[in-house]
């Protein structure tokens, strides 16, 4: 998946040239999606500089960041060119962790720690497929993976980086609309093998800030929480319902609640050893 | 006053996939799907059988299951929504 | 008429067939869940997003008590919003809140402006963002 960024500004763009350098260019130097950080009056550009969002797909009335924090507009623009573009996948809206073929998909509100998750369970023998999107391939049923920068919020970020002291990470970008932002860098091994599908094996709603708990969940539940989880589950057809059919009647489901990041990995493990 | 005919849409225009408590509906003509639980299931099914008028129907149910709440206001409601959903036809 | 015992396996007890309980349901509930389309970016969205009075395209026109677009300087309507709403403030608006920077009367037209707002329309999408059951 390969995205073409124009911009008013140099430096966004010389932030993703050195997060994302050794990530392959896209297939046939053909990008897939163009995003564009543009100023929407001439002197934005320069007075309290503000980067709105642009590109083959928008939301025309997203409000522009400040120039301080370009790289998270660019990144929040790929990301909405992926949910309202894409057709050849379903979308969910997903970290994704892969170990020996098969994968855990992790799906929740905003805060609910699939980032977060994904990131350490990373650092513990897991690939990192992706943290914001998961692609399923309607055909095969297959996810596919989309390991882009790593957003992590506030507390996290402190985690993250004690867990992952070799990690490279983006600047610190503090008082986003969603607090303090820094994006972590997927490592060589997740880079090296995002063109490797795997099997889902499992799917988990997790919850944090809640003693450690965790139930079952049936499969027309699962259904409905993710579509609510997929930008263009509608958009697909009957191959999206076929698709998320296939899933939520083949793969477990588990919502967890968790109080800390340690008590989700063993969580996580333990769900896993047990399927 | 005649009373309505209620009939099932073509077979091909509804793919439906049971599953737990819920029924999954993708209806082909809309391209929406639908979650439906009971009476609906069971409605769609009799009506695959030949058109019904609402009493018939009521009827119909009462002999197969044991209703506990049978009222036509109740039936109402439920061939309302098939009927605005676009899984049920109205003559 | 179809026998009744072949369509239950599985309900014979003591050689006897026994109909399965079936509830109608109340009136006021529902046996179908429509799966609507969800954009899984709508919560930032509503954070994020703007709506504009008027319309950019309509920039300089003015707004009548109605909410409906008319000429700059018609007598009674109200000029164009200085800056775009967020869709906080919008949201809050709808649900009976003003308008930050309106007095009453503005606030009742441009409230009325937004409610009409149709696809296409800059805004609209804001506006239906805001609308939109988030799951």
């Amino acid at each position: 998946m390969g995205f073409r960024v124009g911009s008013d500004w140099r430096a966004p763009i010389a932030e993703l040239e050195r997060l994302y350098a050794g990530y392959p260019q896209p297939e046939d130097g053909i990008p897939d999606f163009t995003v564009r950080l543009f100023a929407a009056r001439p002197w934005r550009r320069w007075l309290r500089p503000a980067v709105t969002l642009g590109g083959d797909f928008v939301l025309p009335d997203a409000a522009p960041l400040p120039l301080a924090q370009g790289l998270l507009a660019a990144e929040m623009a790929m990301n909405l060119q992926m949910a309202l573009g894409q057709r050849r996948y379903l979308l969910l809206h997903a970290s994704a962790v892969e170990r020996d073929g098969c994968a855990v998909l992790m799906t929740g509100l905003s805060g609910a720690g699939k980032s977060t998750l994904a990131a350490l369970l990373g650092a513990r023998g897991w690939r990192l497929m992706g943290d914001e999107f998961a692609l399923v391939d309607p055909a095969t049923g297959l996810v596919h993976a989309f390991p882009r920068l790593v957003s992590l919020k506030n507390a996290a970020i402190d985690v993250v980086r004690a867990a992952l002291p070799e990690a490279r990470f983006g600047p610190l970008l503090a008082g986003t609309p969603k607090g303090d932002i820094r994006h972590l860098v997927p490592d060589a091994e997740a880079v090296a093998r995002m063109a490797e599908p795997a099997q889902p094996a499992l799917i988990l709603f997790p919850r944090f800030g809640f003693d450690a708990a965790e139930r079952g969940l049936g499969p027309s539940e699962v259904f409905v929480r993710l579509t609510q989880a997929s930008t263009n589950y509608v958009a697909l057809g009957e191959r999206g319902f076929e698709a998320m059919t296939r899933l939520v009647r083949e793969v477990p489901a588990r919502a967890i609640d968790y109080p800390d990041a340690d008590s989700a990995i063993a969580q996580v493990e333990t769900l896993w050893s047990a399927l | 006053m005649a009373e309505r005919l209620y009939r099932a849409v073509p077979a091909d225009a509804l793919r439906i996939v049971p599953l737990d408590d819920f029924t999954l509906i993708f209806h082909r003509p809309s391209g929406l799907s639908h979650l439906v639980t009971a009476p609906a299931p069971e409605i769609l099914e009799l009506l695959e059988q030949g058109p019904l008028t609402r009493a018939a129907l009521l009827a119909r149910l009462g002999e197969r299951f044991e209703l506990a709440d049978a009222s036509v206001e109740a039936l109402d409601a439920r061939l309302g929504e098939l009927v605005a959903t676009g899984l049920v036809e109205a003559a | 008429m179809t026998d009744q015992s072949s369509d239950q396996p599985g309900e014979e007890r003591g050689g006897t067939t026994r109909r399965r309980a079936l509830m109608l349901g109340a009136v006021g509930a529902s046996a179908v869940v429509s799966i609507r389309p969800a954009l899984a970016q709508t919560q930032a969205s509503v954070i994020n997003c703007e709506i504009p009075v008027p319309d950019a395209g309509r920039a300089g026109s003015y707004i009548a008590a109605d909410g409906s677009i008319v000429p700059a300087g018609t007598p009674g309507a109200f000029p164009p919003a200085s800056l775009a709403f967020k869709g906080e403030d919008v949201k809050t608006a709808l649900a009976g809140g003003q308008l930050p920077g309106t007095t009453y009367e503005q606030n009742q037209a441009y409230v009325k402006y937004i409610r009409r707002l149709q696809s296409g329309t800059s805004g609209f999408t804001c506006f239906a963002s805001l609308q939109m059951p988030r799951g």
